[in-house]
């Protein structure tokens, strides 16, 4: 398998510049930078990258929707506000190989035309903003930023910047308000910040991920990247593994690897002799697969969507036998009310008081009815909201109460 | 102009409108908390969720532009079932305590529960997120936090209409709720608005609260007293009593808004004793109460007897920028007819002040809601010079006699007593005066005969904005006593000096001032109504 992302991983002090560039770092940017613009766009076009962050949206395809000669600056923001369930593959791309980033950022920002980009990080990577300050103050003394980018007519300042702790945060549209320093809410949409994003001005928001496989496309050129993967999911893609694994962890595969081949090779199978109930394929937000629904699934964008799940953000959490699934399903949705942002009514009503219906069913104190409420619940968030969080606690309820029903009832006993 | 299809009907909207303005403008109301007219949109609410053709989602009206072609509707199962959600999640956590709510009858949580909700409610009253109540925002503002349904539209009001950013979010989930910073009251010229544009009970008037059901009150169209931007508003009132004052939406004049002084004004009505009887100065000086024959026959033919012996100039016409347009065009119609020249209103200053808005919302410096009314009708002039003029000429002696109209201010500012004193000199200094008023007031004995007035609220009539709009406020209340409208009283003197004098309302008065004062020419009563007409 293709090792892109996580190819110098595990290498010693691969975060410093002086062993980023001896391992190849910042020739992809410099290709670049010799290339035309619209050229790397349209590489990465080819390329077939999509958005890592969740969406799966074409990275080229929403680099074009920027408009040019607006008069108005373009960013770049880089969305390391990690904050999915499940989900830290981020985390180590940032702590381990931030030059990696970086460079990719660079890319970006030549192609965009954009000369001042951020990296917007949680609030609860504190330590990783520390690390990826000293890369870039590294990136900064080689010239690889500053006013001339590796000696180019091209200038180029990233900053980072630190969330206060709002999964929201990770939704583009609030992201860039929290960067503006108001109140995390999700924007409505349209206009889209293609045109109207970060100082109202045309924004690209890409994921840590997204950004860090750019170096590579430009460096091996798309063909080789389209080469990995399926039809329409092409390149590879990390998962962050934890639950029931006996090798929990980030594992870089290519798209279309089979879900249950992954589990059982890349992180080690269930363990203690037990057995698989189910697994959430890409983050808390998408819908449960049950074991049985498990065999056959590739993990890409499409035979995910076909077996009624997503790939979402490569967060895979995996559950045996032993899981609750009402207990499982109420931390989910405590996450959702505790992160719903309070902006729109269905959201900040409905995520709360499914949460509250949860928590009574795990403590017995559910009535049977309660299990079609959270149904109807679901039914009255789903696609009335601002931004998806709503939709993103509707996908868990909606699945785990109709593929484990019996179990919820039967904590509710005959109350 | 985009056509589209509303519920089957063919629509024309404005460019630029979204589907619930377009709608607004057609009579069809989608439900709504946050849209507001006059305040940015926001699209948090989603009551207004609509099906729009060709889109999968449905999407809010308030927040989607009207395209060419498109095909909204608004009354389908789809929607109603999508509105009837949003009005469940917004009532899980409201405490519903209507009975003790300042808001019902005027809610609309409960106008649109009896429209789509007519649920019941499936959470356990223990299960509800309770929030703070009863919290003190103010002079003009009560809180209570749980009722709020996080509109934001108070929050919108201080951020874009006054600048101010007083209110804001705090928390999140549903734990959000809207508050100032650490309870911070409103001091704030304006923050009586948000109480009208809270759409719940949220957010209910200090001044208003626990007096009176809505649904007992008696609504008369008005324009405010306070001031001369003259603020179109709504009055509220029930047996003889003002309860409130309301702000109507005047796009021309003050949108949906009323400053905090204005919505107050009416309590200065209520502040002091009537005069209820005409008064006349007897030979032994002392006042004593006549009918309004006597007091009419009386001051005309004292008058004629001054003119007769000092010269019609030595008759002065001091107007009152308080009263109305028709009360003044009597006023110097009377007066012309004696052959009287001498014609003022200005107790101070206004005229120089007329130009200076004390700020960029709606307060006008001049707390006079007719001073451009009085101009208009010929009543300033450099010749006698405001009061002070009028004071000197008549210790000089050339001023003899005064009919002199007075209303104190309904807005207070400093200054109005040195006013008030100046009233009194004049009246000191002038051998006969005929004084017109509402209230009584010590220093009222100078003069030689006291008639009391209708105020504001008490008549109908039009007021002259300070940028010449003419507008009409209506009769909202019955005067006290024997007072009549100034408009009346000179009708009625005009009648005792043998002229002709046929009016029997106020609006023949309007229709004879429209033939013959040419700024008002042309101009019809209906035209006065909303917006009002603006004339040269």
């Amino acid at each position: 398998m293709t090792r892109i992302l996580l190819a110098n991983i595990d290498k010693p002090e691969q975060a410093s510049i002086v062993k980023y560039r001896e391992r190849g770092g910042y020739k992809a940017l410099e290709k670049a930078l010799a290339m035309d613009q619209a050229a790397v766009i349209e590489e990465v076009k080819a390329s077939g990258l999509r958005g890592r962050g969740g969406a799966g949206f074409p990275t080229g395809m929403k680099w074009s929707f920027v408009p040019r000669n607006t008069g108005k600056p373009t960013y770049l923001l880089c969305n390391a506000d990690e904050s999915e369930p499940g989900t830290f593959k981020d985390r180590i791309l940032m702590e381990r190989d931030p030059h990696m980033m970086i460079e990719g950022m660079a890319i970006a920002s030549y192609a965009l035309n954009c000369h001042l980009a951020y990296i917007y990080i949680r609030g609860e990577y504190e330590f990783v903003a520390n690390m990826v300050q000293k890369a870039l103050d590294e990136a900064y003394e080689a010239k690889m930023l500053g006013p001339s980018v590796m000696g180019k007519d091209f200038a180029l300042d990233i900053f980072v910047h630190l969330g206060q702790g709002a999964y929201i945060c990770g939704e583009e549209t609030s992201l860039i308000e929290s960067l503006e320093g108001d109140r995390g809410y999700p924007r409505i949409k349209p206009p889209f910040p293609a045109t109207h994003g970060f100082l109202a001005s045309p924004t690209v928001v890409n994921n840590v991920e997204t950004l860090c496989a750019l170096p590579w496309i430009i460096q091996n050129g798309a063909a080789a990247y389209a080469a990995i993967g399926t039809e329409k999911s092409k390149g590879t893609k990390l998962f962050s593994v934890s639950g029931h694994v006996s090798k929990p962890g980030v594992y870089e595969v290519d798209l279309g690897y089979p879900l249950v081949d992954f589990i059982n090779n890349e992180a080690g199978g269930v363990p203690n002799g037990r057995k698989l109930k189910a697994v959430i394929p890409g983050g808390s937000s998408v819908p449960v697969m049950t074991a049985a629904e498990c065999p056959g699934v590739l993990l890409d964008y499409e035979s995910l969507l076909k077996a009624g799940s997503m790939l979402g953000s490569g967060g895979m959490i995996v559950l045996d036998e032993t899981t609750s699934m009402p207990e499982t399903l109420s931390v989910i949705a405590d996450f959702y009310a505790h992160e719903s942002c309070g902006q729109c009514t269905p959201c900040r009503e409905g995520t709360g008081w499914a949460a509250k219906i949860l928590k009574n069913i795990v403590a017995g104190k559910g009535k049977r009815s309660d299990v079609d409420l959270l149904l109807k619940i679901a039914d009255m968030m789903e696609g009335k909201t601002i931004c998806p969080l709503a939709d993103a606690d509707v996908m868990p309820i909606r699945s785990f109460v109709t593929k484990f029903r019996s179990e919820f009832e039967a904590l509710c006993g005959d109350n | 102009m985009p056509k589209f299809t509303l519920n089957g009907q063919e629509v024309e909207a404005k460019p630029g409108q979204t589907i619930i303005q377009a709608a607004a403008d057609h009579g069809m109301e989608i439900p709504h908390y946050c849209y507001h007219p006059d305040l940015p949109i926001d699209g948090n609410c989603r009551m207004c969720l609509v099906e729009v053709e060709k889109m999968p989602k449905l999407t809010p009206a308030c927040t989607t532009l009207v395209n060419d072609g498109m095909v909204v509707r608004s009354e389908n199962e789809r929607v109603k079932e999508a509105v009837r959600g949003v009005l469940e999640f917004l009532l899980i956590n409201h405490p519903v305590d209507c009975p003790v709510c300042d808001q019902a009858g005027e809610c609309r949580l409960q106008d649109y529960y009896m429209v789509y909700g007519l649920h019941t409610s499936e959470i356990p009253l223990g299960m509800k997120v309770r929030k703070r109540k009863v919290i003190d925002l103010g002079p003009m503002v009560v809180l209570d936090q749980e009722r709020c349904v996080l509109c934001s539209r108070c929050i919108r009001f201080f951020e874009y209409v006054t600048e101010t950013g007083e209110m804001q979010f705090f928390g999140r989930g549903d734990h959000v709720a809207i508050g100032t910073f650490e309870d911070r009251p409103l001091d704030n010229p304006y923050s009586g608005n948000v109480v009208d544009i809270c759409p719940v009970g949220a957010l209910t008037s200090r001044d208003f609260r626990f007096k009176c059901r809505v649904w007992f009150l008696h609504a008369t169209d008005s324009v405010c007293g306070g001031c001369s931007t003259g603020c179109t508003v709504r009055i509220d009132h029930r047996d003889g009593t003002i309860f409130r004052l309301l702000p109507r939406r005047n796009v021309e004049v003050n949108r949906s808004w009323l400053c905090d002084e204005g919505r107050l004004s009416f309590h200065k009505l209520s502040d002091g004793e009537r005069i209820t009887r005409p008064l006349v100065k007897g030979r032994d000086g002392v006042q004593a109460p006549v009918t309004w024959e006597e007091a009419a026959r009386s001051i005309d033919s004292r008058l004629k007897e001054i003119r007769d012996t000092n010269g019609a100039a030595s008759i002065l016409g001091f107007a009152s920028p308080s009263a109305t347009n028709e009360a003044l065009f009597l006023f110097k119609r009377y007066l012309d007819g004696l052959g009287a020249t001498q014609f003022d209103f200005r107790l101070d200053s206004e005229d120089k002040k007329l130009a200076d808005e004390e700020d960029q919302i709606l307060r006008h410096f001049d707390k006079h809601p007719n001073s451009m009314g009085a101009i208009k009708l010929g009543l300033m002039s450099e010749q006698v010079g405001g009061i002070e003029g009028a004071i000197n000429a008549a210790r000089a002696g050339r001023l003899k006699a005064g009919v002199v109209i007075y209303f104190k201010p309904l807005v207070e500012r400093p200054g109005d007593a040195e006013a008030e004193g100046r009233v009194l000199a004049l009246l000191d200094e002038l051998e006969y005066s005929v004084l017109l008023t509402s209230h009584k007031a010590d220093w009222q004995d100078s003069a030689s005969v006291v008639l009391p007035v209708a105020a504001w609220s008490e008549e109908e009539g039009t007021y002259t904005n300070f940028e010449g709009r003419v507008q009409l406020a209506g009769k909202a209340i019955e005067v006290e006593g024997n007072a009549l409208p100034v408009w009346e009283v000179f009708a009625m003197l005009l009648h005792a000096s043998g002229a002709e004098s046929p009016w029997m309302s106020a609006e023949d008065v309007f229709a004879t001032m429209a033939d013959s004062v040419s700024v008002f020419s042309g101009i019809t009563l209906d035209q006065t109504r909303l917006p009002g007409v603006v004339v040269g």
